[in-house]
């Protein structure tokens, strides 16, 4: 078995509130290897993003830690964090998330242009035309409809390499028709690259894609981990 | 990416600025520096300019920049510093002396100047009296130049020959006009131009003579200014260096005035360019809340999040800025072509500074106003990215507002160049906002009762403010900010216009006539009264020395070149007066009411600033030197003077009957129309003694450079008018994306297009009355501490600002709902997709 790439010990959040702190996802403790894909799926309101979330290291846990491509998250600062996502993380979001001011084109090689690639236009070009988008590549996101959009998500997440990809509802905006191409798509390019994938849907067929899945309930891990 | 290296940070921010330029907060944003520089580069080189052109007009009346007098020639050092330097010079004595003909003698005025004089404006010359005038020229050695009454009193005609102590002189041409005449019109006797090479001959300058000296010198003002630091500190006693600012006062205060107009409409103009700026780049900031945190999510650090964004808008403004700088230079260029007939022959260019000054400002404003909200870029939290309700930690206020007004500050010190007064500005326009928005505040909220059962579009319109009562309130200040701004300029333009109307009414009087002998004193009245209809009344004038206060000499007393200093080195003309003449007025003590009484010592009436320079306080004992006789005074009142009108004017005023058994000479003003100049030369020959001056010229000349400032000061009202244009449409950009989904939601719920326009109508049209009503009033706030404090005009209330609610309603109302048509048309599908 390959090492892991991604390992969670003990993860818990809690957050302030009016009726006293509350706590939204309870000591969780998952690892992948390499190359997995694990389905984190739940009914609305049951901690799901928020597990994504401290995975991904966008936010911290109220206790325990996780282990993202060798790094300790722990001890990391928000901007080390950052410097850890640039290097092994990408992102495919609900609402897609592209910038309105720059074109598809541009918005596949923002990361790229982070990380200083100068082939970053062709680098882009060839994601675009590899998700279908070839002829559409100076369109803004206002001029796609919401499978064009998420297809340039996708084509930028995949853009800088990442070992982990997270995709929180990907195809949560789409009708099923799209939302089917758009899986297929994220799994294709998925094995192509042998990226590790997390994936937060309430969509039961994606997630039996999925090679693992988690369901929680309230913050509580209710189906076991099968490897 | 561990370490991004700045180099790429910043070809990564020109990449993302230019892919930007789409969006149209970015395009607002980059209007409002444009035209914050732009009306400040142009304001700038305009006040500049106008000032150099100005004071060029000014030094005509000193015949040059700059002037060292003295009573003593000036020492070969003092002159080839000057020479050194590369100035231009020229040399000028002046006495007075008898000219002797056969046919008897007069008292002259008696000036000898070199080839080079004047180093500013013209001599103007005519072959005979009251012939047509040529400018240019001086008399040649053996020639003397004369006025025309010199020629009245000793019945001579051009070509005879006149004596001036040993050197006789032909009488060659007449002189009309000489630039630096104004100096010193009191005192004069009919001036005799000659030669300085004659003067020698003339055998009349002895040491010891009264003769003034005056080297003349002209240049640029960096070299002026080190020729004036290397000569100033070794002045002997009996020099002086006179520059234009001492040259006339009626100019001087003209200039000052409009300079600090123009620079306050500058202010005004950059104060609203901030706002668009601030509002403009808040609304960039809040739509790249979502792009910040994508970046993060991407692996940017805070810190270069922030920096790239600061980059953008740096180098946004840095390209505003020059384009700024160049449009404001290119519309002042305009203007001087404009200005063509008005303007004298040269103006100087201005130089850099204007431009410079102008592109700083716009980069202070936009640091000061961008910063802030900016600010919130580098600390949006990434998680935002999947849970958009996450905002950034708000920067505290302290930071926002302390920037802003920082900014402001800075800004208003460098036009104002009056700590004091930006402070009483920028203090009192704080105090203003906040209590006018508390009030607001206050207003608005006890609506929110009254609205239950009002009709929907009153509850749509109304609701729409009620709903965030404290941004409405930021939005009514802010539209009444521009409302204020434009009704202060208007305001003050018509103010100030209407005071130098009243400084130079068309009847001023043009003619001075001086030395009346008591014995010619009712027969020349009498003559005056049957050509002129106006004239001042005849003041008593006795030259007179101020020795001692209160026992003590002056000499010790008073700091050099200080106006008191200038006082008691010369005599000064002394008058008597039972009434208070007209533009004094009485700010200590009292004006007398009856003759002093035996016992003690008579009153005497101190103008203001001379009894601050001196330090007089009522009932201090000031002895005189009068012909040579000590008469001594009390201070009884001291009196403010309109310096500006072209009235007789007295530092010291006597009590009457005080000065009696003196020998006293008569001073008039008088106005007489243009083509009376026979009456003139009939007056003058009839009373040979009397000295009438004409300064025609001289009101000419002040009322072009008045005609000037005007045209400057509506021009300006033009940019001010901009720039409040560009709030109005920042503000309402930056509520549009707000705007756009309520009026889709409101469509996709049935709502037709004519109740949606008539809410927003509502709407805008109260925030409208809102901001006019804070307008009316920050504006009378204002100009009661301007115009006591930086203007010196009198105050009292402006009914007609009350207007400005209603043109606040209308003006808002209508701008608003033109500049949100958007939200009119957009498609409510489209956006409410969008979410």
């Amino acid at each position: 078995m390959s090492p892991s790439i991604l390992v969670a010990q003990n993860l818990s959040k809690v957050v302030p509130s009016a009726e006293g702190d509350l706590t939204i996802l309870h000591a969780l403790s998952l690892s992948l290897a390499q190359g997995d894909s694990l389905a984190i799926v739940g009914a609305s309101g049951s901690g799901k993003s928020t597990l994504l979330g401290l995975l991904a290291g966008l936010d911290r846990p109220s206790a325990g830690n996780v282990i993202l491509a060798g790094n300790d998250l722990g001890p990391l600062d928000e901007d080390a964090r950052a410097r850890v996502r640039a290097e092994h993380v990408g992102f495919v979001f609900q609402s897609f998330q592209l910038l309105d001011s720059l074109s598809a084109l541009e918005n596949v090689m923002l990361p790229l242009e982070l990380h200083g690639r100068r082939d970053a236009r062709e680098h882009a070009r060839g994601l675009l035309e590899r998700v279908g988008l070839g002829k559409r590549l100076s369109h803004t996101p206002r001029q796609l409809s919401g499978g064009e959009q998420q297809r340039v998500a996708i084509a930028r997440a995949f853009a800088a390499q990442p070992a982990v990809l997270f995709a929180d509802e990907p195809t949560g905006n789409l009708d099923s028709h799209t939302g089917e191409r758009i899986s297929d798509l994220l799994f294709e390019l998925n094995k192509e690259r042998g990226t590790t994938l997390v994936l937060v849907t309430h969509d039961e067929r994606l997630a039996h894609r999925c090679q693992r899945h988690i369901r929680l309930d309230a913050g509580r891990l209710v189906a076991p981990l099968e490897p | 990416m561990t370490r991004l290296p700045f180099s790429h940070l910043c070809s990564l921010a020109v990449r993302q600025l230019l892919r930007d330029l789409r969006a149209s907060e970015l395009r607002v944003l980059f209007f409002a520096l444009l035209v914050a520089v732009a009306a400040s580069t142009a304001i700038g080189y305009f006040g500049a300019r106008l000032n150099g052109a100005m004071q060029l007009r000014a030094s005509e009346f000193l015949g040059a920049d700059l002037v060292l007098q003295g009573s003593e020639p000036a020492r070969a050092e003092q002159v080839d510093a000057g020479t050194g330097l590369g100035l231009r010079h020229a040399r000028v004595v002046e006495f007075s002396s008898v000219v002797a003909t056969d046919a008897g003698i007069q008292l002259s005025a008696i000036k000898a100047v070199d080839a080079a004089y004047p180093l500013r404006g013209e001599i103007r010359s005519a072959s005979a009296p009251y012939a047509d005038e040529t400018p240019g020229g001086g008399p040649a050695p053996g020639e003397a130049w004369v006025e025309p009454r010199l020629l009245a009193a000793l019945g001579l005609s051009i070509g005879d020959t006149i004596d001036v102590g040993m050197k006789s002189l032909r009488m060659s041409r007449v002189l009309t006009y000489e630039p630096d005449r104004a100096n010193n019109f009191y005192s004069l006797t009919p001036r005799v131009l000659i030669n300085l090479d004659d003067l020698e001959a003339t055998g009349v300058v002895q040491p010891g003579s009264r003769v003034t000296y005056r080297d003349l010198w002209r240049g640029d003002s960096e070299r002026l200014g080190q020729y004036r630091q290397s000569v100033e500190k070794d002045l002997a006693a009996n020099q002086r260096l006179r520059d234009t600012r001492d040259g006339n006062r009626q100019v001087g205060g003209a200039l000052a005035k409009a300079e600090r107009y123009l620079n306050m409409a500058s202010l005004v103009a950059v104060l609203l360019a901030g706002v668009a700026v601030a509002l403009s780049a808040s609304r960039y900031a809040a739509r790249r809340l979502d792009a910040s945190a994508l970046l993060r999510c991407l692996g940017l650090s805070r810190r270069q999040a922030l920096t790239l964004y600061c980059l953008q808008l740096a180098m946004l403004g840095l390209v505003a800025a020059l384009a700024g700088a160049m449009l404001g230079w290119l519309a002042q260029l305009g203007l001087f072509r404009l200005l063509h007939g008005l303007m004298p022959s040269v103006v100087p260019p201005g130089g850099l500074a204007p431009a410079l000054a102008g592109i700083g400002t716009g980069l202070v404003a936009l640091a000061g106003f961008a910063l802030p909200p900016l600010a919130a870029l580098g600390r949006v939290p990434p998680l935002r990215v999947l849970r958009r309700d996450l905002l950034p930690v708000p920067p505290s206020s302290w930071m926002v507002y302390g920037a802003a007004l920082f900014a402001l500050g800075l800004i208003m010190w460098r036009l104002s160049l009056d700590l004091l007064l930006t402070f009483a500005l920028l203090g009192g326009g704080l105090v203003a906002a906040l209590v006018l928005g508390g009030l607001l505040l206050l207003g608005l909220r006890s609506l929110r009762r009254m609205l239950a059962g009002a009709p929907l579009a009153w509850r749509l319109g109304l609701g729409q403010l009620l709903r965030h009562p404290l941004a409405a309130a930021g939005q009514a200040l802010a539209f009444g900010l521009i409302l204020f701004a434009m009704a202060l300029v208007a305001l003050l333009r018509a103010e100030l216009l209407d005071n130098w109307q009243d400084q130079l009414p068309a009847d001023a009087p043009n003619h001075f006539a001086l030395n009346i002998l008591p014995a010619d004193r009712d027969p020349f009245m009498q003559r005056l009264h049957e050509i002129s209809a106006h004239s001042a009344p005849l003041f008593p004038v006795l030259p007179g020395r101020l020795t001692a206060i209160n026992d003590e000499p002056v000499r010790q007393l008073v700091t050099k070149e200080s106006t008191g200093d200038r006082a008691v080195q010369r005599d000064l003309s002394l008058t008597w007066a039972g009434e208070l003449p007209q533009g004094n007025a009485i700010v200590e003590g009292n004006w007398w009411q009856a003759t002093p009484t035996q016992e003690d010592l008579p009153g005497v009436s101190v103008e203001a600033e001379l009894a601050a320079s001196l330090k007089l306080k009522l009932g201090d004992q000031l002895t005189f030197d009068i012909g040579g006789q000590q008469r001594q005074a009390r201070v009884s009142s001291v009196r403010t003077v309109h310096w500006d009108s072209f009235q007789p004017n007295f530092y010291m005023i006597f009590q009457p009957g005080t000065l009696q058994g003196l020998p006293t000479t008569y001073l008039t003003s008088f106005y007489l129309a243009a083509g009376n100049d026979q009456a003139v030369v009939n007056l003058s020959r009839a009373f040979p003694a009397v000295t009438i001056l004409q300064v025609d010229a001289l009101l000419a000349q002040l009322r072009s450079i008045l005609a000037q400032v005007t045209v400057a000061v509506e021009y300006v009202l033009l940019f001010v008018l901009a720039a409040g244009l560009a709030v109005l449409f920042a503000g309402l950009q930056a509520t549009l994306d707000e705007r756009i989904r309520q009026g889709a939601l409101l469509r996709a719920l049935g709502a037709g297009r004519p109740l949606l326009v008539k809410a927003r109508r509502i709407e805008f049209g109260l925030l409208g009355a809102a901001s006019g009503l804070l307008a009316a009033l920050g504006c009378e706030l204002v100009t009661l501490v301007l115009y006591r404090y930086a203007f010196d005009l009198p105050w009292s209330p402006h009914p007609w600002l009350l207007i400005l609610p209603l043109a606040g309603a209308l003006l808002v109302a209508g701008a608003g709902v033109y500049g949100t048509r958007r939200a009119l048309n957009a498609s409510p599908l489209a956006v409410l997709r969008d979410g």
